[in-house]
């Protein structure tokens, strides 16, 4: 076999390996992945299976280097969702409905949550033994999409996509439910002024 | 010689050692006994392990900086460590303290297509409110945002079939019971459910040695942060078998050392201790095969108890021993002449033992059936074997000082001490009545103040469920015991608003009667009015959820839920600690927090099959009846052995005779503790009734005088009294209360029955 030929087979193969630009599925994951403390405002739409229109939602959310992560909804009510310390946490002041879990035993509840903080965080590695990933690029628009492995496609794993721009100033993800829900979120790198994360966990946990 | 090692490998082959300790000590002769000892053995309560895991305690600056700079938070130490705890392979199940089971979750959810028959307890009652289409918008709006919410998966697999979430509803105790627990346990509370029996010590060793090793090997990842703490019943059990195994160590080595050495210093021959030491063995080996073949298995705690107990086999060989060497027979013509009063004295003492066996304790009924075959067997070679064996060893009995002292004064004397013993016995008479009896079982059980410490501390990190207090529902049927449980169940909600019951974990809505589930099916049917149904459409509407899939509220299943079909799902797991098998009935339990038992015992009058059950009451309760039950067989044991004697004799005078030093010192040993003010148990009267048989002896020995001559009769009494006292002597030495109160008595009595022995019963003539 000629070394041409191998040459050829190469690049006759470099789309499906997720390649369909200059972008390497490392470069997108370095480029992704968040190692200090952010904040975006987001946007969030979910479509839901009893819902009888996509439902709409938006606020900010707050990560640092140490995985915690803070949703804080602030429309069409006050919400705050989080993970720190391994747990997940929920208020919702308005149903005054408080959850707390382990996400080791929080289940499927824990599960969303905990793919998000990867995704915003871009600890792809979390789920890389549950995904398998594509990377593409079309001019500064970069798109990774994940999907889940054969032994996961019949559980409730989600395929995932998440894709950005070059300035990285925004960010979009999608993700999918095997029952046809989905969640839609538009982020915005943002540095206007929220309460601390900190004070935020607090009142999560009802301290 | 050829039959011992054949017997032995017999043994072996056949011997199944049995370590759990409930098979020793509780009764299952009523239906509480048994109910009692199930719980113990099996019941799911006494089963779990409450662990607590908490920042260690920091000893210097050092230590306290690197705690707070601990890299592993306790969350997610506790939240690794049940991962871990759950592979091993004790482990049936274990869960946060403040979380419920993944698998309670599945079954929560799979109540939902039946939510209009089980919605309420008081389903009349919580209509109004449920019921209200004034709030149907609210409930709309709250069932969107439990859509939107982390639980969204689980609430729309309800919301389905159940659109209202009214499956929900009678669930909402449970929710509270966790959400108080996480208020309480900080995140370190877990609950470890064993799958070995809680008294199933050895298991339960193995499995706790495995928690620690598992924490210790991750706290050493987190720089020994945190430490960790544990109690429940199988915690004590494993305590209490460590006791045990110390004390059977103890006492069967001291018992062992002081038997060879009183037999060394009466005969001064190693080679006859070596045949003794044989003929004990035998003994002993025929006793092990005899309790496996009667009773399948042998309690390691009959072996060791037993083992001291057939210390008196050696009196036996010791009475041939001390007449061969006084006298200068052979071993054989001093067996001979001496086997009728060893025969009818081997009888006496199986008596003793055979009543003990009838005294109602279980584990006396193993010792019984080994004392039976270890003397039977002991009888047998001391007159058979032990002649051949004995033929060339060179015995020198010892000249015990005061011995022959004591008779003769008892013969000088025998007036004025007579007429003290009859003062004495009227004394003893009047002082009876004060006698006080022991009615706490808990006063017979080890002291283990450290680890009940230790104990309240762990539980004061969980909501307080307490293992041995319930409400006990008893029926014919498991439809009547459902309408019992859940009208106990509406007395508890009460007593809990008094303040009577901290909280309680019933069987609703878990397990529902008919009864109950047709009413709550009408008041649904009634409260789903085509006005109520628009009310909801419009709510959901509002809520911007689908009126196609959620707007339709279906009747009420025609079926009922049957207990059948719930106990054949994964629900059976979740209620098998309140699920008793009754043997016709149905019994169930209504687990209890913190509480008045008076006041609670009150608060359920009335309710019919329906009573409060404590597991100590029930032990004090089976104190009470074993010690009616010892009394009653001491009675009867003396009077059996008293027949027999008639039986041989044929001599009423005798026969008084016979049994007087022993009944006297019976009466003077009760008196001295109505006296001094000790409490007697059912293990004291216990004790008397085998130094009653092993006195009896005494008395048949003294009076056959088989080898006419008193003074070697009693020095061979005085020479197996002394042998008693070493092995039994030696159970005092035990820090189970049992085994020193064994001691006490069987010594007290020996030793009193030896001693009256001659100035109760006019010295034989020697011819």
């Amino acid at each position: 076999m000629s070394r041409k030929f191998c040459l050829y087979l190469c690049l006759a193969l470099l789309p499906m390996l997720g390649l369909a630009d200059d972008i390497s599925l490392p470069q997108l994951l370095a480029r992704i992945r968040q190692t200090g403390q952010s904040q975006f405002r987001y946007e969030e739409t979910r479509v839901l299976e009893l819902a009888s229109s996509p439902w709409h939602g938006q606020g900010f959310m707050l990560s640092d280097a140490d995985g915690r992560l803070v949703k804080l909804q602030l429309q069409p009510a006050r919400v705050i969702m989080a993970i720190a310390d391994q747990s997940m946490y929920y208020w919702d002041p308005q149903q005054n409905q408080r959850h707390s879990a382990a996400l080791g035993s929080a289940g499927a509840a824990a599960q969303q949550i905990t793919v998000f903080r990867s995704l915003l965080q871009g600890r792809t590695e979390d789920l890389q033994p549950t995904y398998n990933f594509a990377a593409e690029k079309q001019g500064k628009q970069w798109l990774l999409r994940m999907t889940p492995k054969a032994e996961f496609s019949s559980d409730e794993t989600p395929t995932i996509e998440i894709s950005g721009d070059e300035d990285d100033q925004q960010r979009r993800i999608m993700i999918r439910q095997a029952d046809g829900e989905s969640t839609e979120y538009r982020l915005l790198k943002s540095a206007e002024t929220q309460d601390s994360m900190q004070r935020l966990l607090q009142e999560a946990k009802g301290e | 010689m050829l039959l011992f090692p054949l017997l032995l490998a017999l043994t072996v082959w056949q011997i199944r050692v049995e370590t759990d300790l409930n098979a020793f000590f509780t009764a299952t002769d009523d239906e509480d006994s048994r109910l009692l000892s199930g719980l113990l053995k099996s019941g799911e309560l006494s089963r779990r392990y409450l662990i607590v895991v908490e920042q260690a305690l920091p000893t210097n600056a050092d230590h306290a900086a690197s705690v707070s700079d601990s890299p592993v938070s306790l969350v997610a130490f506790s939240t690794k460590l049940v991962s871990q705890l759950a592979k091993l392979d004790d482990v049936e199940q274990v869960w946060p303290a403040d979380q419920p089971p993944r698998d309670w979750i599945d079954a929560v959810a799979s109540y939902a297509p039946y939510h209009a028959r089980l919605f309420s307890l008081n389903p009349q009652a919580d209509a109004s409110e449920l019921f209200d289409s004034a709030k149907l918008e609210v409930r709309a709006d709250g069932l969107k945002q439990a859509l939107l919410s982390p639980q969204g998966g689980f609430v729309k697999a309800i919301a389905k079939q159940d659109p209202l979430l009214l499956s929900l509803n009678g669930f909402k105790d449970l929710q509270s019971q966790f959400q108080q627990q996480s208020k309480q346990s900080q995140g370190g509370a877990l609950i470890l459910q064993s799958r070995p029996a809680a008294l199933d010590s050895e298991a339960q060793t193995r499995l706790q040695a495995a928690i620690h090793a598992s924490f210790a090997s991750q706290n050493a990842e987190a720089g020994n942060a945190y430490r960790l703490s544990m109690a429940g019943v199988p915690v004590f059990s494993v305590a209490a078998q460590s006791e045990i195994s110390q004390d059977v160590t103890l006492v069967s080595v001291v018992s062992s050392v002081l038997v060879v050495l009183v037999f060394l210093f009466l005969f001064h021959s190693f080679s006859a201790l070596h045949w003794v030491m044989m003929v004990q063995g035998a003994s002993f080996v025929v006793g092990t095969l005899a309790t496996t073949l009667v009773f399948a298995h042998v309690h390691s705690l009959t072996l060791a108890l037993g083992a001291s107990l057939i210390g008196i086999c050696t009196d036996y060989p010791i009475h041939v021993m001390v007449h061969c060497a006084k006298h200068r027979n052979s071993p054989l013509s001093a067996v001979r002449l001496l086997w009728p009063s060893l025969a009818l004295g081997g009888l006496t003492t199986v008596i003793g033992y055979g009543a003990l066996g009838f005294t109602g304790f279980p584990g006396f009924e193993q010792i019984a059936v080994f004392a039976l075959a270890s003397i039977a067997a002991s009888l047998g070679l001391t007159r058979w074997v032990l002649p051949a064996l004995l033929t060339k060893s060179e015995l020198h009995a010892a000249h015990l000082p005061g011995i022959g002292a004591w008779v003769d004064f008892c013969g000088r004397h025998r007036q004025v001490l007579l007429s003290l013993f009859a003062v004495g016995v009227i004394l003893a008479g009047f002082s009876l009545p004060q006698i006080r009896w022991m009615d706490y079982m808990q006063k017979l059980a080890m002291d283990m103040d450290t680890l009940k410490q230790q104990d309240a501390t762990v539980r004061s990190h969980f909501s307080s469920i307490e293992p041995g207090r319930f409400v006990l529902i008893q029926a014919g049927d498991w439809e009547t015991a459902l309408q019992r449980s859940e009208a106990a169940e509406r007395r508890l909600k009460e007593l809990k608003q008094a303040g009577i019951v901290s909280e309680y974990h019933g069987l609703f809505p878990w397990l529902v009667s008919n009864a109950l589930q047709a009413e709550n099916a009408s008041v649904y049917g009634q409260a789903l009015t085509p006005a109520f149904q628009d009310a909801w459409r419009a709510g959901l509407v509002k809520a911007g959820l689908s009126v196609d899939k959620l707007g339709t509220l279906l009747p009420a299943v025609s079926e009922p839920l049957s207990a059948a079909k719930v106990l054949d799902s994964p629900v059976r797991h979740i209620l098998s600690g309140q699920l008793m098998a009754g043997d016709k009935s149905v019994i169930l339990s209504l687990w209890l927090g913190e509480h008045d038992p008076v006041k609670l015992s009150e608060g359920l009058a009335g309710l019919e099959g329906t009573r409060y059950f404590s597991q100590k009451d029930q032990l004090d309760h089976l104190a009470g009846k074993y010690r009616d039950r010892s009394l009653v067989m001491l009675g009867i044991g003396i009077g059996v052995m008293g027949l027999f004697i008639w039986l041989q004799q044929r001599d009423l005078r005798k026969v008084l005779l016979t049994l007087l030093p022993s009944a006297a010192s019976l009466l003077f040993i009760f008196a001295t503790w109505a006296v001094m003010g000790e409490e007697v148990s059912f293990l004291h009267v216990i004790g008397l009734l085998l130094s009653v048989s092993l006195c009896v002896d005494y008395g048949i020995f003294f009076i056959d005088n088989r080898g006419k001559d008193s003074d070697v009769t009693y020095h061979a009494l005085a020479a197996s009294t002394l042998t008693t006292l070493a092995s039994f002597g030696a159970l005092g030495l035990g820090k189970t209360p049992t085994l020193p109160i064994l001691a006490l008595s069987v010594s007290l009595g020996v030793t009193l029955g030896f001693l009256l022995c001659p100035l109760l019963i006019q010295k034989p003539s020697n011819q």
